[in-house]
This record gives C-alpha cells, sequence and structure tokens, in this order.
C-alpha cells in the first residue's frame, strides 16, 4: 500500500490540480447568476423538508428522551435522565451494542470488498454488460422488505427452496433449519445484508472507474505495467473518493438497518438478534417503554452524527468549500 | 430577468396555496353538520377474507339508520394493531372506538368511556357477567367484550391411529408417553406443534403454567408471579419435550399461524394447543381434509385440567367526544342480527352476550368449548402494565426451551420494572 500510494502522487496530483480548476470555473458561472436570496429559492424546499421531515423529528425524539411517557403514548413530565439510566440498566444492551458494531464492521467490509470486483466486471466490456448491469439494479430498486421476505422464505426449514436445492443436489441428507440457531441465522442475516448493499456501491465504484483517465492507464501500459500494477498504483487510489463516499454511506444505512432483521427474525429469539436499531422499536413497541425506547433512539442519532462527522473530516469539506 | 420571475412564480404558488385554504376551509364547514366516526378493528381470521367487507356493510347499514353519523372502519392485521393505535393516540389522532385485545393501559391513562357511557344499559345488561368482569380496572368497566375463545388440546386423528393410540392423553405425563409413541411409530411427523414465537408465546405458556397450577399474577398479593415454581416447572417440562425432539427443532421461533397452524394443516404435527377458531381457520388454510379431534388441554398429576380463557375488546376514546354517536354505533352493533354477522365474519368465536350464547350453546362446533369456559383462566388483562408485561414475554420466553430458570428470572425482573 505504501509504496503504491508513493508511485500515485504525482498522478492523483494532477486528478487534484484538474478539479481545482474545474472549482474554479464552476463558482465563477454561479457567481454571474447570483441574485437578490442567492441560491435560496432553489434549495428552499429542501431546507423546508429538512426541517420539517428530519430537524423536529428529531427534535421530538431528543425531548422525548428526557421525559415520563406513560404507555399511551402521553408525554407527562420532564425526569431528567431516568429514562437513560433505565436504559443503560438493560441487560441486554451491552450484547446488543456489540453486535450492531459486528454488524456494522462486517457487513460494509464484505460489501466494499465484493463491490470492487462487480464494478470492475461491469467496466469491462462485454456482450450483454448493459442487461447485466440491470440486473444488479435489482436487488436495489426492490423494496427491502421484499427482498427480505423472499429470502425468509428462501430459508425456511420447512418449505424453504434453499433446503430442497440442496436436499436435490444430495448436498444435505435432511432438512436444515438456517435460521434456527443464533449465531447461523445472524450470519444470514448478514449475507442479506451484503446482497442488498452490493449493486449501490458497486455502482459508486463504477462511476469511480469511468473518472479514471484511459491516456494515463495507456501509458502505464506502454511502460510495461502489468494489469495487476495498473490496478494497484493508478485505478485503486483514484476510486478513493468512490470508497469513501459508499463506505460512508453504507455505514448510516447498515447501521440504521431495520427491515432485514425485522423481516427474517425479528430480532429473536428473545434479543439474541437484535441491533441498536431494532432494540429501540422493541422497547417502544414490546416493552411498551417509550421513553427508554426514544433514549436509545437518541443514542442511535448521536452515533450517526458521529459517522457524518468522521465522512466530512475525511472528505476535508472546509478546504474544498474555501 | 431572473429575479422578476422568481417573484412571478412566488406569487403564484402563493396564490395556489390561498385557493387551497379556501377550498379546505369550505370543506370543513360542509362537513360540520355531520359526525364522522373512526374505528381500528383488528382482523379476526374468519373465512380467511378480512373482515373489511363486513364492517363496510355494517357502517353503510349504521349511516342509513343514523344520517348525522359516518362511520369509517380500519381493518388491520393483529401484528400490527398495538402499534397502529398507539402511533395514532401520540400522534394525536386518536380513534373513536378501537376493537383489540386489549384495555388496561389506556383506561389508566384516563383515556377511556366507562363500558356504562359506551352502551345503554340494556345491552350492557346483555353482556355475559364473567366477561364484563374481566373488563374492568380498579372495580369499573372500561371496556365491552366483543367475543371470546378457549383453548382445547386438537389432534390428528389419522396419525394418532397410525401410532395405534386409542386414549386421548390427560396428564403431561400420559402425554410425554403418547408423544414418544408418535415420534417412534410415524417417522416425518412432529408429535407436538409448539409455537413460542412472538405472535402468541404468552398463550402457550400461559397454558401449560395453568395446567400445573400457575399462574402470571398474583391477585392477593398484587405481584406478578412469572418466575413461580409451577411455572418453572411447567417450562422445564416444555424444555423436556424440546430436547427429546417431540416438538417441532426451535419452537422460539415458531409463530402460531405461519409455523405451528401451518404445520398442523400440513398434517405435519399430530397435537396443537387450539383456540376455538381453529377448526375454521385450519378450512379455509389447506386442512380441509384433516381428520381433526379435540380435548380438554394436559395437565401435571395432582392438577386441575383448565382451558385458557381469552377475550377481546370495544374501547371507546374520550379524545374526541363523541360519547352519544359511540353509543348508538355500540347498540347498533349489538343487536342480534348485526352481532351475529360480526361473530360470522370473525369466524366461529364464543359469543360475548347472553342472548347470543344461548344461540352459539346448541352449536356443535362451540357447545364444547363453551363447556370449557368455568374452568378457564384469564389473562391479567385488568392490571396496568399487561400490555408491556405481554410484550416480554412473547419476546422471550421462547428461550425457555433452553433456559427455563433463567429466562423466566429475566421476565419476572422486567415485568416488576414495567411502568403502567
Amino acid at each position: 500500500m505504501g509504496a503504491g500510494e508513493k508511485s500515485s502522487a504525482p498522478i492523483s496530483m494532477v486528478v487534484l490540480m484538474r478539479r481545482k480548476q474545474l472549482i474554479h470555473v464552476s463558482s465563477k458561472k454561479s457567481s454571474l447568476n447570483k441574485s437578490r436570496f442567492g441560491a435560496l429559492p432553489w434549495i428552499a424546499p429542501v431546507i423546508v423538508m429538512i426541517v420539517v421531515m428530519v430537524l423536529y423529528p428529531a427534535y421530538e425524539m431528543i425531548r422525548t428522551s428526557f421525559h415520563d411517557v406513560d404507555q399511551t403514548g402521553f408525554m407527562k413530565k420532564w425526569n431528567g435522565l431516568t429514562n437513560y439510566r433505565v436504559l443503560f440498566k438493560n441487560p441486554d444492551l451491552i450484547p446488543v451494542m456489540t453486535r450492531t458494531l459486528l454488524w456494522v464492521v462486517v457487513i460494509v467490509l464484505a460489501t466494499v470488498l465484493i463491490s470492487l470486483p462487480v464494478a470492475q466486471i461491469l467496466h469491462s466490456k462485454f456482450p450483454g454488460r448493459k442487461f447485466v448491469r440491470y440486473a444488479i439494479i435489482v436487488p436495489w430498486a426492490a423494496s427491502v422488505v421484499m427482498t427480505a421476505t423472499s429470502w425468509r422464505w428462501i430459508l425456511d426449514s420447512f418449505y424453504g427452496i434453499l433446503n430442497t436445492l440442496c436436499l436435490d443436489l444430495h448436498i444435505i441428507k435432511e432438512p436444515i433449519d438456517w435460521l434456527g440457531n443464533t449465531t447461523q441465522s445472524f450470519i444470514w442475516l448478514m449475507v442479506v445484508a451484503v446482497f442488498v448493499s452490493v449493486p449501490f456501491t458497486a455502482y459508486v465504484i463504477l462511476a469511480g472507474l469511468t473518472t479514471v483517465p484511459e491516456d494515463i492507464l495507456e501509458a502505464a501500459t506502454v511502460d510495461g505495467a502489468t494489469g495487476f500494477q495498473r490496478y494497484r498504483t493508478i485505478i485503486f487510489p483514484l476510486l478513493r473518493p468512490a470508497l469513501l463516499v459508499s463506505t460512508v454511506i453504507n455505514l448510516i444505512n447498515v447501521f440504521n438497518s431495520f427491515p432485514i432483521i425485522w423481516v427474517i427474525t425479528g430480532g429473536g429469539p428473545g434479543y439474541a438478534t437484535d441491533t441498536t436499531t431494532t432494540l429501540a422499536y422493541k422497547l417502544s413497541f414490546r416493552d411498551q417503554n417509550i421513553g427508554a425506547s426514544a433514549s436509545m433512539a437518541t443514542i442511535n442519532f448521536m452515533i450517526i452524527l458521529l459517522f457524518i462527522m468522521a465522512f466530512l473530516k475525511v472528505s476535508k469539506w472546509k478546504e474544498a468549500s474555501e | 430577468m431572473k429575479a422578476s420571475s422568481t417573484k412571478r412564480t412566488i406569487a403564484l404558488a402563493l396564490a395556489a396555496a390561498l385557493a387551497g385554504s379556501v377550498s379546505i376551509s369550505m370543506n370543513v364547514a360542509a362537513h360540520a353538520a355531520t359526525v364522522d366516526l373512526k374505528m381500528v378493528a383488528a382482523d379476526y381470521p374468519g373465512d380467511g377474507k378480512t373482515q373489511q367487507a363486513q364492517w363496510d356493510a355494517l357502517s353503510a347499514a349504521f349511516h342509513a339508520a343514523n344520517p348525522g353519523i359516518t362511520m369509517t372502519v380500519n381493518v388491520v392485521s393483529w401484528d400490527t394493531i398495538d402499534d397502529k393505535v398507539k402511533t395514532l393516540i401520540a400522534t394525536g389522532q386518536t380513534p373513536d372506538i378501537v376493537n383489540k385485545g386489549d384495555y388496561s393501559a389506556p383506561a389508566a391513562a384516563g383515556l377511556l368511556y366507562k363500558a356504562s357511557e359506551m352502551v345503554s344499559a340494556s345491552t350492557l345488561a346483555d353482556i355475559i357477567p364473567t366477561f364484563l368482569n374481566n373488563s374492568k380496572y380498579n372495580g369499573t368497566a372500561y371496556a365491552v367484550p366483543d367475543l371470546a375463545s378457549a383453548r382445547a388440546l386438537f389432534f390428528n386423528k389419522d396419525i394418532l391411529t397410525k401410532a395405534g393410540i386409542t386414549k386421548l392423553p390427560t396428564t403431561w405425563g400420559e402425554l410425554y408417553s403418547v408423544l414418544t409413541t408418535i415420534k417412534k411409530k410415524v417417522p416425518g411427523v412432529y408429535p407436538y406443534a409448539l409455537p413460542l414465537g412472538p405472535e402468541e408465546a404468552q398463550a402457550e405458556f400461559s397454558i401449560w403454567a395453568g395446567g400445573n397450577g400457575g399462574r402470571l399474577y398474583d391477585y392477593t398479593t398484587g405481584k406478578w408471579t412469572l418466575n413461580s415454581k409451577a411455572n418453572v416447572e411447567a417450562s422445564t417440562f416444555i424444555k423436556k419435550l424440546v430436547d427429546n425432539k417431540l416438538t417441532e427443532p426451535n419452537p422460539a421461533k415458531c409463530d402460531r399461524t405461519a409455523c405451528a397452524q401451518t404445520l398442523f394443516a400440513a398434517g405435519k404435527a399430530a397435537f396443537i394447543n387450539g383456540s376455538v377458531f381453529l377448526g375454521s381457520w385450519l378450512k379455509a388454510n389447506g386442512g380441509d381434509k384433516l381428520n381433526v379431534g379435540t380435548g380438554s388441554f394436559v395437565h401435571n398429576t395432582g392438577q386441575k385440567a383448565v382451558t385458557l380463557g381469552v377475550q377481546d375488546y370495544f374501547t371507546a376514546y374520550k379524545a374526541n367526544g363523541h360519547q352519544a354517536e359511540i353509543q348508538k354505533f355500540m347498540d347498533f352493533l349489538y343487536q342480534p342480527a348485526n352481532y351475529a354477522a360480526f361473530l360470522k365474519a370473525a369466524g366461529g368465536f364464543i359469543p360475548a352476550t347472553k342472548s347470543a350464547g344461548a344461540v352459539a350453546a346448541k352449536d356443535p362446533a362451540l357447545a364444547p368449548f363453551i363447556a370449557l369456559l368455568p374452568n378457564a383462566i384469564f389473562y391479567p388483562g385488568d392490571i396496568a402494565t399487561w400490555n408491556a408485561v405481554k410484550g416480554a414475554i412473547q419476546q422471550s420466553v421462547g428461550l425457555i426451551s433452553s433456559n427455563p430458570t433463567k429466562t423466566l428470572a429475566d421476565l419476572q425482573a422486567k415485568a416488576e420494572a414495567a411502568k403502567g
């Protein structure tokens, strides 16, 4: 990696310089169009949407987490940190948090590792490429609930097609309950989550691949670089922005992932396959403790904020906006 | 140029918005003369169709008789109705009437009309006293029972014949040896379908515990008794069944409808603890050719046989102040013909009124269940935290199949900490 970074430095600097020029040009253009309100009329609908759909609910959620809420959903009075104390006393919290960490790290890593070659295949020219590209969009375009429901029945021990397949191919002797034990079902949940995340990630990387300048690759080939060398020293370093974007968006998506777990195992048995997101739901709708649920959701919100801040820091947003 | 076109756009948008608000306020004025009653109802299994058609027909008939009141009934699946009602209340869209399985939490929060405000005195007098008694909070009825069910031990006669079993088991010990025989003689069949998945785990647990004299709540001490000695013993017996593979594998993830009843309907399970409506459910779900028998549920030696009685409720919320209209509708609903239509659409339940009960007692499918009712135990539905405790039980009680003592101790701690 270290050597690769060094040798790629000039190339990425070229790209950076080009980018700066582009930014420069486009900012000149926009300053010509400046009216009294600046860009406000154009972004106002989005701002309104963010305030109404994101900021207000977030405010309500945080407020709820500091209030005593009865089972029927009525807010009674301010009760400070009581909800948080109740939440931290919950014996299932620590296992669920650990599991969430595992959930996020494994899925995001696996997704990126699988998406890199997938994107490479989609980028290379072959007959029927268009069809393959469309086919890969399907799991992404389909509703996650739908995908998860399909998987739940694929994996069903009595009627599942996976069992039928494996039995017919004589891979197994008797039906297996794929979601039977906790570890096994959690692995399957992660498989489904990766399956759902790969298309988006592959497409972001594919977009990154199209920005790799052909002439540099050609020059490298002329200089005698092997395919692997080109990938390691030219393509991969240039993919870093795409990788960064897809990783952070995946981190957030996977962390917030609710339908896969809910549809396939319901977080059960007990709390054995819950993440913090499904736990927040269960606290509210099973344990009827809306306050503790809001505390859990607030903590989740804070974790997401951390992700986003890390993202902005890594992508050096301050420099870019100057 | 740009600025002026922006202005024009804004002006246009404002004008459109104004026009919109005027038409909305006119709509409100037009509707002021009538009252819109909103109801959310759980969907009973019936004959495989939703109950929406029955409720729509009833609403139309009610509107024809009372032109000043329109009635909208929203039928919701049992899976989601608790979440739905809770969300409606929390977001200020409280319905007028709700038909589902609990009432104590909103009663404790002071959101409900009393039963005596919901229906007229004559309708109230027709409700079977046991059921009305189970609808009380702090001594006052805050709900009107809509119907009830009782449980029995359903069995697949063909499987029993194949296994050469002639005597129906009544005690745990007898059941155990019968199940072992079935396992030996009829391969490919799960001797007992055990639904400990979240959907209705509280029912399965309650009836097994009840057969050992165990209860969920002790009314004399006012305490939850989830991990009482009797309950742990019953759970240990369940674990023994699971460990010896006398049930389907992994009962903790086996939901009642999608798993246990479906296995039974497919002829893949010999015994199941079934509710009064299971017969009609089987007919609608592929078990119509099944040769089914019923008997009273098993109990531990030295204990009494029990059945689990479950009743559901109509509750009326004060939020919209429609007391008079609600009462009109509820009385209309309990008129014998309308109530019979409701029961028919719900699919073979035990009626909650004396008048309909007299008719049902002559029904050969219902009579045995009605006979079981005097020995029925009910959920502690009148305790304010029941809903929270029920949720906790549904979530975790399946784990008794691996560790009864710890599971019940955890649940007990949760129940004691539950807030009203």
